[in-house]
């Protein structure tokens, strides 16, 4: 315990000697995860607008003109049966027809000469939003049109295609962005905490031949690594808040509509930073100290 | 206390100490000396583990310094002190933490570490310079802050190389006279150095080099 609070000690005393340095290493760290948070947040905020746009995704299954309501009865079963459907609609031919009239509007005259009803009846299916791979949907809908009394089925295909790709290029690009960030970081407390031994390979030789364990020597530049990942972790998280409070409060007046995708960052955000700046550290420091040669 | 038993050391293919033997007892106060770059500093080195013996055995305080491993090491160097010839004091602690960090690295508590401190500066007479940097002393502090430092953790055995190799004659005996003062407290001091007026009419057993031999022992 003595020992700890001796390194923590001495942790600070050199990180306040090294003011100069060890700002510049703060600041690279800050900046590095304020890249990261920013990119996890629109990550968020995408993730949000498409998980909006999936609630209104749904495959859409035509019935035979001549199906009976028996018919139709076991189909709408089979439908609640399936455990990938979270929602079954059926819409009759006359609400297909009053759907039809509502969105033809002022035009809606033209479907007055029709002796009979064209549209089919047909069943609106909402898939789990798990659910939504393009793959998955495909086969999906392929099994349905097999279906006894189902004469076709239609779903947005290239649209769900192009959802899933943006998706799929967020998650990439942050686990990129990510693994690229936290190299980076580690590289540099690697080479702040590497310096720091070379400038002070004499106090290090005196140490060792006064009898000092490995841990002792080693304990501050661990702590010094970690104290600088805090407050690396600090400064990006501010500085995260500061910019997203600035959009918020300037997107009110000049752009409204920017602000109904705009989501709120969790807290768990800020608060994460500063423990993911110190881990990072922790552990490019780590790596230094074991290159030492004792 | 010490014990060298056909001791060999090689440098790069080039003999440095050969075939060295000698025991220095318990309570001892011994010199090695000899032209410079004939072994001495070798020699300690051997003592502390600062390198390890090519062939031979040497035995300290009861630890086989062949048999020690690399995590044993800093065990060993807690009961041997060593004053340096040039000093290898930290400038950024004052005399106060520059020996306290012997004690420190020991775990011990501040209380303590506080009141040895004060203790061992008052032995050195040096207790009013507590506060200053290693810079801001004369060569001779400086070095009674090294023996202060060496002496604070109460080795066993004393090493020092070159001890009075930076001051005058004056400084030189001060020095002298503190290590006498330590030995007569039980520890085993064994100093390297190659003046002379140190260790003649001292009446103290003296080990001398030559050409990475023992050429001759002056015993008490």
């Amino acid at each position: 315990m003595r020992v700890l609070l001796y390194s923590i000690q001495s942790a600070l005393k050199n990180i306040w000697a090294e003011k100069w340095i060890n700002l510049l290493t703060t600041l690279s760290v800050g900046i590095g995860l304020l890249i990261l948070s920013a990119f996890i947040t629109v990550s968020l905020n995408m993730d949000s607008v498409l998980k909006k746009w999936s609630r209104s995704f749904g495959i859409v299954v035509y019935l035979d003109d001549q199906i009976s309501a028996e018919a139709t009865g076991t189909v709408r079963d089979l439908f609640k049966q399936d455990a990938d459907i979270m929602e079954v609609n059926y819409i009759s031919e006359d609400e297909a027809l009053s759907e039809l009239r509502d969105i033809l509007g002022a035009d809606a005259s033209i479907l007055d000469d029709l002796e009979q009803n064209p549209l089919p009846s047909s069943f609106e299916l909402k898939l789990k939003s798990s659910l939504l791979e393009p793959v998955f949907v495909k086969k999906k809908a392929e099994t349905i049109v097999k279906m006894p009394g189902v004469a076709d089925v239609q779903y947005g295909e290239k649209w769900l295609a192009s959802l899933n790709t943006v998706s799929r290029i967020m998650k990439a690009s942050t686990i990129f962005l990510g693994g690229a960030i936290f190299i980076a970081i580690i590289f540099i407390t690697y080479n702040t905490i590497k310096i720091f031994f070379y400038r002070r390979k004499e106090e290090i030789e005196t140490l060792k031949l006064l009898g000092a364990t490995k841990s002792f020597i080693r304990l501050p530049f661990l702590l010094e690594g970690l104290v600088l990942g805090v407050i690396g972790g600090i400064i990006g998280s501010l500085t995260l808040y500061g910019i997203h409070s600035l959009i918020v409060a300037k997107s009110i007046d000049f752009m409204p509509s920017v602000r109904a995708i705009i989501i709120s960052i969790p807290d768990e955000i800020f608060l994460s930073v500063p423990f993911v700046g110190a881990f990072m550290s922790f552990i490019g420091s780590f790596i230094a100290v074991g290159k030492i040669r004792y | 206390m010490i014990e060298f038993s056909d001791v060999s050391k090689i440098y790069d293919n080039d003999i440095v100490l050969k075939d060295i033997s000698f025991t220095i007892n318990k309570g001892d106060l011994a010199f090695v000396t000899g032209p410079s770059g004939v072994g001495k500093t070798t020699l300690l080195k051997l003592i502390y583990a600062g390198a390890i013996p090519d062939e031979g055995n040497i035995t300290v305080a009861g630890w086989e310094i062949r048999k020690l491993q690399q995590r044993t090491i800093p065990y060993l160097r807690r009961h041997v002190g060593v004053v340096f010839q040039d000093f290898r004091l930290l400038n950024n602690k004052n005399v106060f933490d520059n020996v306290a960090l012997a004690l420190r690295i020991h775990n011990m508590h501040p209380k303590e570490i506080r009141d040895d401190v004060n203790a061992v500066l008052k032995d050195v007479k040096l207790q009013h310079k507590s506060h200053s940097f290693p810079d801001h002393l004369s060569g001779g502090e400086q070095q009674r802050v090294v023996i202060a430092r060496a002496m604070v953790s109460k080795p066993t055995v004393l090493l020092a190389d070159e001890p009075t190799g930076n001051l005058d004659s004056a400084n030189s005996k001060i020095i002298m006279d503190l290590f006498k003062e330590i030995n007569a407290r039980g520890t085993t001091v064994l100093i390297a150095t190659h003046n002379e007026s140190l260790f003649q009419q001292s009446g103290r057993r003296v080990i001398y080099l030559k050409d990475s031999s023992i050429e001759m022992e002056i015993s008490k």
